[in-house]
């Protein structure tokens, strides 16, 4: 039989090869699992890759031996790759972990759709209401919905200039002297940046994360004290207008090549700032703990973005991490034990120790206040810039309505836009209003929470 | 004469390559870039012409180490080995399910089987969006969600498309063969796995080979029902670790070469297999 | 009677998985696109709600259909063209032509995800492959997927390097064509351009049709590739914001089930009714031999 041969052939090649592969599979070495008998499994999930998962295996194994009940074992649970949806799928499927770090502003949709448990439930309404007192306002604005607590932050994010005072003096600036005003910032930026003929090679400060920092202008996209979510106001619109008009400035092709090319070494050493890439570069306070460990020498220093003229000194964003326990937990008393472990509810002076492993900024002041803080505060002067924002009013958290991350998706869309002159600030202003009133409108027509 | 037809051949070799090279450089650097130190890679001085950076693409020595590396940066044996137990599973349940209903579709006489296979038939054309969230919800009614077994079971019901081509090749099968065994008193079930399984050996090749690659490849499944690292497939593995660690693209085309290599392997194993089923699928019109 | 049972007995695992993965969900999805659901509480009825949304107020749905619509447009006879013209070529009769067919094939049979991951670093605008072989060139290539201009171009660049798997299709459909045909045309004085558009092209319709169809079905459930390579994301203002994509993340990221079964029904009924379109014009042009 001729036409048999292929079909043979076709076998022997696909056993050869499961055969092979799991021989493979089997010899090459595997992560080897630490777990001990006798211990209640408590399954974290994390968004954390490369050095910053061992930082968090570090916390998890120290609560490991901090007492003997429970066993935190942590999953890395990458944040690109749509960590959101796995966790809503894992609790729609009925598996979910027992306790999840997240930084994206989920809480009010997941609230509204059962995903949740009530944090403040594992606490007495005296511990509570304490907890409540002491927490710094961006904490409560980020853990805290239709007042119950549902977020207990483990390290708020708050972004402020990292900038190089050698750049500064190269180009007869005085870097003690940072300016004052978002004008005057923009002028220093343009006098820092450096071309190859028309290719940039290094920018002086580039307004980025329009969403973020629209609140140095007004109240941004949500009215904290009427509590509404706010598009198309003057504010937004003079703020995506200033920030248009630098990205043209230097034209847009441009500064989208330039940075194309140096996001690819955008993670651990290769942050462009530390490769000089940048003279003044907007970001995160755990830059602080990324340049002590990848560059210890590089000599820099930090300021808030000043506001620009009418706007809010001490504005901005924050996002920080925090750690829900979603429904259908099984182990939600050790998730609880963990989460005050981390997050320093009880015992400052240990979570202090934590949060400097990471750079992070804390929940209360008495973590602050804590020895362990206060060193870390002199080794690195330059993080004391992110913990006096801690107390601003006007740090502003991601609107906490249940559609916020359609809110988040299209004002990233209208940024893109109006950055890239597609569209002028206006009209991708009014395009965003357009869009999120239509979504509003059918909330509120088929009976969604709101 | 010779030598015009000569040069007209020449020609046509000539295009035949420069036609090639889109489709063949891809792979080339893919497999170039997992064999260089990272340095290499980032190494940006502008060469001079086409010529010289056409030099570049290999790596000056190959840097095996970023094999081993991709391997500690990711559990790679792990997600190997989670798709090869899926694919063993998927091949056999389905091959094997959707041979006995091809069978009955293709030699039993019953009434409403025309009915019964065109209903079949169309729901080829059923996306699965549209059963998407209720047979989520199945699964995890069943207390399945996150195991393997929501990307196994629908196996276990045959698959629409194998059935189609092997009720086709069952049916050029000669009815003598079949009635010899049924004179001697076997069953329907002994003719069909005694006489007809075995002369259907290339046509169940065909479904094991297409259910392989389907699986090997399955990337929405995983995406939807698994949710712990250490049962991740590979294509999702890979995937976690692009989004992860972006910026390695060395190791990120180790792990794309290690999830490629093997079925470019299978391919020169079972070429004709490969080529013939290809080849039904797009005269079955 | 025994015959019957025997028949059904033999079918039964078809019919089982068909009632429970196919018409029990089917009939489901409908009633769920009629209702508010977020998959843990109960679904609300809200009637017609979701449909009338979706073509009344939702610009989004309307992007993604012509996102959609435009790579069924595009990319789907682009993959035709390409894929004919490399079976004319690879149907030479030429020492080595083998050779050549593998090579074209090659890419076609390389995992979705492991393209995608090649593709992103391939069209790296700094150090990928083809900004590097443009500035050897003197020309500075454009940011690729970052660009709301090229995204999409560079998906459907992406979907003709696996054109291979048609290409075979083709060669297939070629080799069927009696070569009677053409010692006809010769007999009659047909030059080569007219055996190609006379012969050829005519007889190789049926095999294009069904290309034809199974592209524009497969471009509305496109996902993956787009999904990888944008990381979940809609691509630079919304230029890679596929219709299958648009109806993922209105399920497992708005958490919106009742809304995502209205638009998988809506993409059913177009799927259905570009299918039968299809189908009906095709006696204008293909031709199903003698």
């Amino acid at each position: 039989m001729a036409t048999d041969a292929p079909g043979q052939r076709t076998f022997l090649a696909l056993g050869g090869l499961l055969l092979a592969g799991l021989l493979v599979a089997f010899l090459l070495p595997k992560p080897v699992e630490h777990r001990t008998e006798g211990r209640i499994q408590v399954r974290l999930w994390h968004m954390w890759t490369a050095e910053w998962k061992t930082v968090v295996d570090e916390i998890v194994a120290r609560f490991n031996r901090s007492q003997d009940k429970y066993e935190v074992i942590a999953l890395s649970v990458p944040g690109l790759g749509g960590a959101d949806t796995k966790f809503v799928l894992a609790v729609a499927g009925g598996d979910p972990p027992d306790v999840m770090a997240q930084w994206n502003p989920v809480i009010p949709s997941w609230v509204e759709a059962g995903l949740l448990q009530p944090l403040d439930a594992f606490m007495t309404p005296a511990e509570w209401a304490a907890l409540r007192q002491e927490m710094y306002p961006v904490a409560r604005k980020i853990g805290v919905y239709r007042d119950r607590l549902y977020g207990v932050t483990t390290g708020l994010n708050i972004w402020a200039c990292f900038y190089l005072p050698a750049h500064f003096r190269e180009a007869g600036l005085d870097p003690e002297a940072f300016p004052t005003s978002l004008e005057d910032l923009f002028e220093v930026g343009a006098k820092l940046d450096r071309f190859d003929g028309r290719n940039l090679t290094r920018m002086g400060f580039m307004p980025q994360l329009f969403g973020f920092n629209v609140t140095l202008f007004g109240h941004g996209f949500y009215d904290e004290t009427k509590q509404e979510v706010t598009v198309f106001t003057p504010a937004n619109l003079r703020a995506l207008e200033v920030f248009a008009a630098e990205q043209a400035r230097l034209g847009f092709d441009n500064v989208a090549r330039f940075q194309a090319g140096i996001n690819q070494l955008s993670f651990a050493a290769g942050w462009p700032f530390i490769g000089g890439h940048y003279s003044i570069c907007l970001d995160g306070q755990w830059r602080v703990e990324q340049i002590a460990r990848y560059a210890p020498e590089l000599e820099y220093l930090t300021a808030p973005l000043p506001p620009p003229a009418g706007g809010r000194a001490r504005a901005g964003f924050s996002n920080g991490n925090f750690m829900v326990i979603p429904v259908g937990a099984k182990c939600p008393d050790g998730a609880w034990e963990f989460i005050k472990f981390w997050s320093g509810i009880e015992n400052p002076e240990r979570a202090a120790e934590i949060y400097v492993m990471g750079g992070w900024l804390p929940l209360k002041p008495a973590i602050v206040q804590a020895p362990a803080y206060q060193a870390y505060l002199r080794k690195y002067p330059q993080f004391r810039t992110f913990v006096d924002l801690l107390s601003s009013e006007y740090i502003q958290v991601a609107a906490p309505v249940p559609y916020t991350s359609y809110l988040a998706d299209r004002v990233t869309r209208a940024n893109d836009m109006a950055l890239q002159g597609l569209l002028s600030p206006e009209q991708a202003l009014r395009e965003l209003e357009t869009e999120v009133r239509q979504e509003q409108l059918r909330r509120k027509e088929f009976g969604y929470v709101d | 004469m010779s030598t015009r037809s000569n040069a007209h051949k020449l020609v046509t070799h000539a295009v035949l390559i420069l036609l090639c090279l889109p489709f063949v450089l891809p792979l080339v650097w893919m497999a170039s870039t997992s064999l260089k130190p990272e340095t290499e890679i980032y190494a940006t001085a502008a060469p001079a012409n086409a010529l010289e950076y056409l030099g570049t693409l290999l790596p000056a020595r190959p840097h095996w180490q970023n094999y081993p590396d991709a391997l500690r940066t990711v559990p790679f044996a792990t997600y190997l080995q989670n798709t090869l137990i899926l694919c063993v599973a998927n091949v056999v349940f389905a091959v094997l399910s959707s041979a006995v209903v091809a069978y009955g579709f293709a030699r039993l006489q019953f009434r409403g089987r025309e009915f019964w296979f065109m209903v079949m038939i169309s729901t080829m054309a059923l996306p699965g969006q549209v059963t998407m969230i209720p047979v989520f919800t199945l699964f995890r009614e069943l207390g399945l969600y996150g195991t393997f077994l929501p990307l196994i079971i629908p196996s276990l019901f045959g698959n629409a498309f194998f059935i189609f081509l092997l009720r086709q090749f069952f049916r050029t099968i000669p009815e003598e063969l079949a009635e010899a065994a049924r004179v001697d008193g076997a069953s329907e079930w002994t003719i069909f796995t005694r006489v007809m399984l075995p002369l259907a050996k290339p046509a169940l090749a065909t479904c094991a080979l297409f259910q392989f690659l389907h699986t090997w490849n399955d990337f929405f499944g995983p995406l939807l029902y698994i949710d712990d690292p250490d049962r991740y497939p590979l294509a999702y593995g890979l995937q976690q670790f692009m989004s992860s660690y972006g910026g390695k693209w060395a190791q990120l085309m180790a792990g794309a070469c290690i999830f490629t290599v093997p079925i470019i392997i299978l391919f020169f194993f079972a070429q004709k297999t490969f080529i013939q089923g290809i080849s039904t699928t797009g005269s079955k019109a | 009677m025994k015959r019957q049972l025997t028949g059904y007995a033999f079918i039964s695992p078809w019919l089982v998985g068909f009632a429970v993965f196919a018409l029990a969900p089917f009939l489901i999805s409908i009633y769920l696109s009629f209702t508010r659901y977020n998959i843990v509480t109960e679904p609300v009825w809200i009637g017609l709600g979701n449909y009338r949304n979706l073509f009344l107020h939702d610009p989004l749905f309307w992007r993604a259909l012509v996102v959609t619509l435009k790579y069924a447009a595009v990319a789907v006879p682009l993959g035709v063209v390409t894929g004919v013209g490399l079976a004319l070529l690879l149907n030479l009769e030429l020492r080595g032509i083998a050779v050549y067919r593998t090579l074209f094939f090659l890419p076609s049979i390389v995992p979705v995800v492991a393209t995608s991951v090649v593709f992103l670093w391939i069209l790296n605008p700094q150090i990928g492959l083809v900004n590097g072989l443009l500035k050897a060139l003197g020309v500075i290539g454009p940011n690729w997927l970052g660009s709301p201009d090229w995204a999409f171009p560079s998906l459907v660049l992406m979907s003709l390097w696996s054109v291979g798997g048609s290409v075979i299709i083709y060669l297939a459909g070629l080799k069927d064509i009696p070569l009677s045909l053409y010692e006809a045309a010769m007999i009659d004085g047909a030059g080569p351009y007219h055996r190609m558009r006379h012969i050829t092209l005519p007889l190789l319709t049926p095999v294009i049709f069904f290309n034809l169809v199974m592209g524009v079905i497969g471009a509305f459930q496109y996902f993956t590739q787009a999904y990888v390579i944008m990381n979940g994301t809609e691509g630079p203002n919304d230029s890679t914001l596929f219709y299958a994509l648009y109806l993922f993340n209105r399920a497992w990221r708005y958490l919106d089930m009742g809304y995502a079964s209205a638009m998988a029904w809506i993409l059913f009924v177009v799927i259905i009714g570009i299918t039968l379109f299809i189908f009906r014009s095709h006696r204008r042009w293909v031709h199903y031999g003698d």
